[in-house]
């Protein structure tokens, strides 16, 4: 009987995000949170494997003070206990930084059989929590997971690759990072979600994870971020004959490479 | 006063927005164009507790609070009206059971509703210009036991599919509606007979049919609330089934604006977007007015009912507002559209006869406005 840890990440609602025409940047000043997707096929799946084989999940997040919002709708999917770090520093915290702090919680609240992350969040998709995260606990980590089973302490799955599929076994404990059609996300109950208010949380303070302040500084900074908008050429063949036009707009598409 | 939701209320709301997507997007064009019941989304919705949300935690329900029930009716209704529809009639059903039954009533049919293992229907209209009164009349007649049903009940929603129907009859022709009572009648019952589901011009899926009382034999534990409660019943019910239909309304216009804003984005006239021109803009800013000033109307209303304080001037106002405003939203947001969204292929004309019958329907026993007049200081 696993006991799984799921690792989510709690990120602005890209729907609600608008770009700013006159400079192109973002306006989140009407942005709703929530757990980022692939996280939440994460969660799906760890509660899919404890519903089947027994064993329990609970659920751990670094974010800013914002990362409170989380925490009964994490709740509400699944998992039995959510564990949070509320830091100014997640706000730049590249993936090596969230990785330290996640790896230091989990030594302190673990240890774990299965360790579960998306494979990347929904609004930097970085994809690099997992690896390093399994890395600094010195642990095998499993990617781009699209099947996963357990048995006793060998967890075998399918990796969905560009141009191919491979199976793989490994002895637990283990980091797996899974992919958006592992699963189909249940949509949580009303039951579930009035539920989620008595099921424990607990603040884990990130002075109480012995981490020495430049271990809270990313190494990859990030200057700005700014909508993106597909420039049109706009070119317009229409002076001569249509048999002209074509064998223009052919050419054109050709030097493009797009035929 | 407060309009902001709690924490459970949002991710109620974000659990039927995400229900809505998944289950009701895909289907909610085939109902309108068949008219058939709904039945494996009706047991999705029980099994998210959408059935029993107003019902508390002893009988199996939620017990999730009447703002979360609107926030919940508006959402469906974005994507499906019907469905909606079939939900507002089970639960105001259930409602009246809640309110006025007795332990032993409550014992009976309320876990299974909760559950949605019994769908629930509320039988008021009648053929006549008000319930007791006409040929048609549902008659309650005393026998030693208890009572026997003849008559008819007219546009009865979720008719055929219910198990279970709160019915309103009045124990002496003379007297008429003054003299109505409440019964809890099964479907089961012998001499209840649905008549031929009707067409509809919207909210398709959600059926309505006639139903027929002949010699239906009653104990007298079917009685619900007291003898001749039931028009002090009917219109309690009513207004709070009006608080619900309102957020049906809101919802069906605020699909229908967020359909017209995107397609006046990507519907180029004159070498732009349609968007950029004032007098789209402003039909386009009317409509999603009125749903925002409704919904904080009706989030009111709803705050009061859950509160357990007087709310039926409050819900007339959301309803008066609505039955004026509710089929210009689907006007203007067609107007925006224009051909295209006259046509069958576009969502509008659905949402259209749907927003029609959130309106027109179920209006409290008397003309809102008379109660607004009257409570004005």
């Amino acid at each position: 009987m696993p006991k799984c840890l799921v690792c989510y990440k709690w990120t602005l609602d890209e729907q609600d995000i608008k770009i700013k025409p006159e400079d192109l940047s973002l306006d989140v000043s009407r942005a709703k949170g929530k757990i980022s997707d692939f996280d939440r096929n994460a969660i799906e799946e760890a509660i899919l494997l404890v519903e089947k084989d027994g064993g329990a999940v609970d659920a751990l997040t670094y974010g800013t003070t914002s990362v409170k919002q989380s925490l009964k709708d994490a709740l509400s999917r699944g998992p039995g206990k959510v564990y949070w770090i509320a830091d100014a520093s997640a706000e730049n915290a590249d993936g090596n930084v969230t990785a330290k702090v996640l790896a230091a919680a989990i030594r302190k609240i673990g240890p774990y059989d299965l360790i579960l992350c998306g494979e990347g969040s929904s609004d930097q998709f970085n994809q690099q929590t997992a690896s390093r995260l399994a890395a600094l606990l010195e642990l095998p980590c499993v990617s781009f997971v699209s099947k996963l089973s357990v048995a006793g302490d060998t967890v075998s799955a399918t990796r969905k690759l560009e141009e191919s599929q491979e199976d793989v076994t490994v002895k637990g404990p283990v980091v797996i990072s899974v992919l958006s059609d592992i699963n189909k996300p249940r949509i949580p109950s009303l039951k579930q979600v009035l539920g989620a208010s008595k099921k424990p949380n607990e603040e884990i303070k990130i002075a109480d994870l012995n981490l020495k302040p430049e271990k809270l500084l990313p190494k990859a900074v990030c200057k700005s971020v700014k909508g993106f908008v597909m420039q049109r050429k706009n070119i317009i063949y229409k002076e001569s004959a249509a048999a002209d036009n074509v064998a223009k707009l052919k050419a054109s598409l050709t030097t493009e490479g797009l035929c | 006063m407060n309009f902001d939701l709690t924490e459970e209320q949002q991710l109620i709301g974000q659990s039927a927005r995400d229900f809505a997507k998944q289950y009701l997007e895909p289907i909610a064009v085939g109902l309108d164009q068949t008219g058939e019941y709904p039945k494996a989304v009706v047991q999705a919705l029980a099994k998210h507790d959408f059935l029993g949300l107003l019902l508390p935690a002893d009988v199996g329900g939620a017990a999730a609070g009447f703002v979360s029930y609107v926030e919940v009716i508006e959402d469906l209704s974005r994507y499906c009206g019907a469905v909606a529809s079939i939900v507002n009639n089970h639960t105001v059903a259930a409602y009246t059971i809640q309110n006025w039954g007795t332990a032993e009533q409550k014992k009976q049919y309320l876990p299974a509703m909760a559950k949605g293992e019994l769908l629930g229907g509320f039988a008021i209209f009648e053929n006549g210009p008000m319930p007791g009164v006409g040929q048609d009349a549902l008659i309650a007649t005393k026998h030693d036991v208890g009572y026997v049903l003849n008559g008819k009940k007219a546009f009865v929603r979720n008719a055929g599919e219910a198990g279970v129907y709160v019915v309103f009859a009045t124990t002496d022709p003379a007297a008429g509606a003054k003299a109505l009572t409440a019964f809890i009648v099964q479907a089961s019952a012998v001499g209840v007979k649905v008549g031929e589901k009707q067409e509809t011009m919207g909210l398709k899926g959600c059926p309505v049919a006639e139903i027929t009382f002949e010699n239906v034999v009653l104990a007298e534990t079917a009685l619900l609330g007291s003898l001749n409660q039931g028009a002090e019943i009917a219109a309690k019910a009513l207004a709070v089934a009006s608080v619900a239909e309102a957020a049906q309304t809101v919802g069906i216009g605020q699909a229908a604006v967020e359909h017209a804003a995107a397609y006046a984005k990507q519907r180029v006239q004159f070498g732009k977007p349609v968007a950029v021109l004032q007098a789209i803009q402003t039909l386009l800013a009317e409509v999603a007015t009125d749903c925002h000033l409704a919904r904080l109307g009706l989030r009111n209303a709803a705050l009061l009912i859950e509160d357990g304080k007087p709310f039926e001037v409050e819900a007339a106002m959301v309803k008066s507002f609505l039955v004026r405003l509710g089929p210009k939203m689907l006007i203007d947001t067609c107007q925006v559209e224009g051909g295209f969204g006259y046509s069958e292929t576009m969502p509008l004309p659905r949402m259209f006869r749907d927003i029609a019958g959130t309106t027109l329907l179920d209006a409290p026993g008397d003309f809102p406005e008379k109660l607004i007049a009257a409570n004005i200081a």
